[in-house]
């Protein structure tokens, strides 16, 4: 994909202290940035595969440190946060992830006889590929619905974990919390002074200067 | 401020917290649990709420019950999706049939003030012919209410809500002017508009509960568009900052944290109170009316759980109607890319509306439909685009980088009423111990016949204003009703017109799962306004020496 | 995707620079020698007095110089709001720079003839007043939806850009009493002076009420003071009205407290506005968004230069009774 930087030099962050943030929005913002990084729920091997998972479904540049998705994740399921609904089909969501992990790792070896996470970029989507179509090997989900389980935790649990973090905010120029102050302008092609500006093609470094200066 | 609404309850010791001042609190009576009060309330959202501060205002003696916690939106609320997901019911149900719902965000709050408290604020009327739409229009049921009676409490919930809407609004008939001011729309909700008078159709602002000019200590709107995860600065009108207050200020108690897991029965067959979770343990309130406003799946769940060896099949089920005839609305939209910036998170998600297919009845489906302008914020956008558009990967990321130029249309629909759509006990427990909820839902000819029609129109609409990369989002559905539905007798109906079961002549069911057909609109005003309703039902029945005390 | 950058830097600095200097124009334009009862000639004068005609030409300015004062700031309030997305956004400022400029001069300015650049500017102000207007209106009809109350709310006002007419009129009305040759009554179009600026001032702030009634229905009347700008200005514009029509010698002291409660009221409406601005969420810390989207705080003494205006014209009628 084209990494451009539609928004470059916006840091959502550096809203931190302005009126866009208020004492509530810092504690769950510090809160999301320290994240642990090492697994508590799930094993080493889980963990690992998990880790790949993440990194083909969101797949993010080296340009920037990654956000931890795998943290996010494991969070999730220390925490045991749910959703407040479970497709009937499907274990709930501890049982699921540690089924569904070991799934794809037991597949990654029937079918190449490695690791999932020592797989190559291609072969990782193929596996995914066939969990989401539902052409999974049964053998290695013990009954549990490979399609599904892609769609309900793989796809649903690492994107809201990516988009929940203000590294995505400032890549697709979300304006990030907002309150007190919320926004003034409201109309097309208009921005409030803490609003991101979008570049064009270039003039790259003008934008780059204003959204420096955005609080 | 140390304290943990969601660990510990705040309403207590004679005070409950004051919502609009940082950990401020506000007097609040208490009543003896052993002693039993005129009314218990399970459930404090657009139906509980407007019931409590009514029949406390009369003078009776109510108890108001909440599962969730009793936040302070301005020290509690924080601006972000995933933090915020405290505002809503996460204990799980399971869902099945052929289209299982999602539940959680768009139909399920656990706090006091419920759903209002992360609604988007929509407050519509029904289109008068809907409350007898078997008779009129050929589909659904009859409700037993008469809709010029409907009218004046809409307006009474209008009045005490602010609904801030526009000078005159287009469909149906004459209405009383809205309390305040329409806002000022946003480049997502002009996309409507321009995409309607382009197909010849009207359009309006949509009537929202947020203030757009000061009313007592709610500041206006500051359109940060964060509405359906809590309003952190109280200019949404939800429960928790109208009628609560008022319940309070005439009497009512609040019980925050305080699940009520079963309602008991006396030997004759009456209700006499409810036993609660609070602080780790189980109590029981006594009481001479139980009033149910829990909504279609906890309150069809706990009239189950209530089952007795009298009763075995569930209270007020002598129909064995209880569960049944749930409905969602289809929520299906059409998204597209516009050249200029718009920015559709500012301000609230839905601020302009058009209700042209609820009035228009050469069509050949059943029931109504609106659909509104969108603004979802980032997760809530990329489940819809990952989810609708089997996106991950690269592609996914490309994608989401049209955020700031997205717009969309999302429609509110009428499903209909069908037996087998239900709620009903499963094997599993929650933390309680109770037997969770399993909601079970499948489309039918008709609910998928008008989606279709539905994405075409707005397709349509959206093509006409120049969006370019067009898809539909063929899979999501909203708010819930039914399960408790009223009637004008007792063999197809749980409870009558002013929502008093059949078989229980001192309990009561408020809330949208009385509704026996559900609408093109969103449901939350129609509930207030029959919540609102029979509070005066009530006392003219107290009055008349109908009812026991 | 220039036209989504934000005024910043400079224009930032030139508003703040532009804004101070209103506030100090005004200042020195209400405290600079106010009329001095004692010298008013009784109201029979046998003979027109000249030292009358500029007294009542410097109040003119005074008035068309708060007009322009509150426009200034008001219109540099609003376009940055709009984002100067047009350059021509930038005229009413330095048009209403330019008026306050020739205001305060001729506030000042003791001698009997007209001055040809405040001549110049107040015409230029009143021409701008009348664009403006045709701007506004082009900018709300092409809005989606046209002529409703969304664009009338929420769109450019429509009765906004007559402020600064009225200030370029008032102006120019006030170089034609100047010009008055000694021993002659002052006569505009025709017409006794202190008739044609009663009338002018009467409609003006007929106006003004239209647009002050418009945005506080949209504010829902929430407070009931919010009533008073709807009801005292019309009575202020009717007596007024009335004295500048009706026959000569008749009692003017109602008017006359009618218009000076008036011009409090537009001094009193600034302050309520900036209350209203510290209640709203975030109060004054949100600055950045309650200024724009609160209250507007320079719009009310625009009542305060009508009614200024009016005080003059009662002014003009005592000293010059034309029959």
């Amino acid at each position: 994909m084209t990494d451009r930087d539609r928004y470059p030099g916006y840091d959502v962050l550096a809203k931190r202290h302005s009126l866009s943030w208020n004492d509530a929005t810092r504690k769950a913002m510090d809160a999301r940035l320290g994240v642990p990084r090492e697994p508590r729920f799930l094993s080493q091997a889980e963990w690992a595969t998990l880790v790949a998972i993440c990194e083909r479904i969101v797949p993010q540049p080296t340009s920037r440190p990654p956000v931890p998705l795998a943290g996010y994740i494991d969070q999730k399921l220390n925490d045991d946060a749910r959703s407040g609904f479970r497709n009937a089909a499907l274990p709930p969501q501890r049982e699921a992830w540690k089924k569904g992990l070991a799934a794809f790792e037991a597949e990654a070896r029937l079918r190449h006889d490695m690791s999932f996470h020592c797989l190559d970029g291609e072969r990782q989507d193929e596996l995914l590929r066939c969990a989401e179509a539902g052409r999974s090997d049964a053998s290695a989900w013990d009954g549990m619905e490979a399609s599904l389980f892609f769609s309900e935790h793989v796809m649903n649990d690492i994107i809201a974990a990516y988009y929940a973090h203000p590294t995505s905010w400032n890549e697709i120029g979300f304006g990030g919390p907002a309150g007190p102050r919320g926004y003034v302008r409201m109309r097309r092609n208009r921005r409030d002074p803490w609003e991101p500006v979008e570049a064009g093609s270039g003039d790259e470094a003008r934008v780059r200067r204003e959204n420096m200066r955005v609080r | 401020m140390s304290d943990d609404p969601m660990t510990t309850p705040r309403a207590m010791r004679g005070r409950a917290p004051d919502v609009f001042h940082p950990g401020g609190w506000v007097p609040m009576k208490e009543y003896p649990q052993r002693e039993p009060v005129d009314f218990v309330v399970i459930g404090t959202g657009a139906g509980g709420g407007p019931l409590i501060a009514r029949l406390a205002e009369r003078g009776y003696a109510v108890i108001g019950f909440d599962a969730g916690p009793y936040f302070r939106p301005l020290e509690d609320f924080a601006s972000d999706e995933t933090s915020q997901s405290q505002l809503f019911w996460t204990d799980e149900r399971l869902v099945d049939g052929a289209n299982p719902l999602r539940l959680g965000s768009n139909n399920s709050g656990r706090a006091v003030g419920g759903s209002t408290v992360h609604y988007a604020m929509v407050s519509l009327r029904f289109r008068p012919e809907w409350f007898k739409s078997r008779t009129l229009l050929g589909y659904g049921a009859d409700w037993p209410l008469d809709w010029q009676e409907m009218w004046r409490y809409y307006a009474q919930a209008e009045r005490d809500l602010a609904i801030a809407g526009p000078v005159s609004y287009p469909w149906g008939p004459k209405r009383p002017r809205y309390p305040y001011r329409a806002h000022e729309i946003n480049g997502a909700a002009e996309v409507l508009a321009r995409g309607a008078e382009a197909m010849g159709y009207q359009w309006a602002e949509t009537p929202l509960a947020t203030v757009s000019a000061p009313r007592g200590e709610s500041p206006p709107c500051v359109y940060r568009g964060f509405c359906r995860v809590g309003c952190s600065t109280n200019a949404k009108q939800s429960q928790l900052v109208t009628y609560i207050p008022r319940a309070l200020a005439a009497g009512a108690e609040i019980r925050d944290l305080a699940m009520v897991g079963r309602i008991a029965v006396d030997a004759a067959g009456r209700a006499c109170g409810v036993h609660y979770h609070r602080n780790g343990a189980w109590h029981f309130q006594a009481a001479r009316n139980v009033i149910v406003a829990g909504y279609a799946i906890e309150t069809p769940r706990l009239l189950l759980n209530s089952a007795t060896d009298r009763f075995p099949e569930g209270l007020a089920n002598g129909s064995g109607l209880v569960g049944r005839y749930l409905m969602t609305q289809s929520n299906q939209a059409v998204y597209g890319v516009m050249d200029e910036i718009v920015r559709w998170n500012k301000g609230p998600p839905s601020l302009t509306i058009t209700e042209h297919w609820n009035y228009e009845d050469r069509k050949d489906f059943h029931g109504g439909y609106c659909w509104m302008a969108q603004g979802p914020l980032p997760v809530e956008w990329s489940a819809a685009l990952s989810g609708s558009r089997r996106l991950w990967g690269a592609a996914l990321r490309e994608k989401m980088g049209d955020y700031n130029h997205q717009v969309g249309l999302k429609m509110v629909g009428e499903m209909l009423p069908h037996f087998d759509n239900r709620v009903s006990l499963a094997d599993e427990t929650d933390r309680y111990g109770l037997p969770i909820a399993r909601v079970t839902y499948s489309w039918h000819d008709n609910d998928k016949a008008m989606i279709q029609h539905a994405l075409g129109e707005m397709q349509r609409s959206l093509e006409l204003v120049g969006a370019r990369d067009i898809w539909r989002q063929e899979n999501d559905t909203n708010h819930l009703a039914g399960t408790a539905r009223m009637g004008s007798d007792g063999k197809s109906s749980v409870v009558d017109a002013d929502c008093r079961s059949w078989d229980i002549p001192n309990l009561w069911i408020c809330d949208g799962s009385v509704f026996p057909t559900t609408g093109g609109v969103n449901p939350s005003l129609t509930i207030t306004a029959i919540a609102l309703r029979t509070a005066d039902r009530i006392c003219e029945l107290h009055r008349a020496g109908d009812l026991r005390f | 995707m220039a036209n989504t950058a934000s005024p910043d830097g400079a224009p930032r600095a030139a508003l703040a620079l532009l804004g101070s200097l209103t506030g100090v124009a005004l200042v020195a334009a209400l405290h600079s020698r106010s009329p001095a009862p004692a010298t008013r000639p009784s109201m029979k004068a046998p003979a027109p007095d000249p030292a009358a005609a500029n007294r009542a030409a410097r109040r003119l300015n005074r008035a068309a110089g708060t007009l322009a004062a509150s426009v200034l700031l008001d219109s540099a309030v609003e376009h940055y709001r709009g984002q100067f997305e047009n350059r021509m956004m930038y005229t009413p400022l330095v048009t209403a720079a330019m008026a306050l400029g020739v205001s305060a001069h001729g506030t000042m300015d003791q001698r009997q003839t007209s001055h040809m650049v405040r001549d110049t500017v107040y015409l230029l102000t009143a021409l701008v007043g009348v664009i403006g207007t045709g701007f506004h209106l082009y900018n709300v009809r092409r809005k989606v939806g046209g002529i409703s109350w969304q664009n009338l709310f929420y769109g450019a006002p429509v009765g906004a850009p007559m402020a600064i007419g009225l200030s370029g009129l008032l102006g120019y009305l006030s170089e034609r009493v100047r010009e008055t040759p000694p021993g002659q009554r002052p006569m505009i179009w025709g017409l006794p002076a202190g008739r044609a600026v009663g009338v002018a001032s009467g409609l003006g702030m007929a106006g003004t009420v239209g647009e002050a009634g418009l945005l506080h229905f949209r504010g829902r009347f929430h407070d009931p003071f919010m009533y008073l700008p709807v009801a005292m200005p019309p009575v202020a514009a009717l007596a007024l009205g009335r004295s500048a029509l009706g026959p000569t010698g008749e009692d003017r002291r109602a008017t006359r407290w009618w218009l000076r409660a008036t011009a409090i009221l537009g001094l009193s409406g600034t302050v309520f506005h900036a209350i209203g601005v510290g209640r709203d969420m975030g109060g004054w810390r949100n600055w950045q968004q309650n200024i724009l989207n609160g209250p507007p705080i320079p719009a009310p003494p625009a009542f305060t230069g009508l009614a200024l205006a009016g005080l003059a014209a009662l002014g003009l009628l005592e000293d010059h009774p034309d029959d």
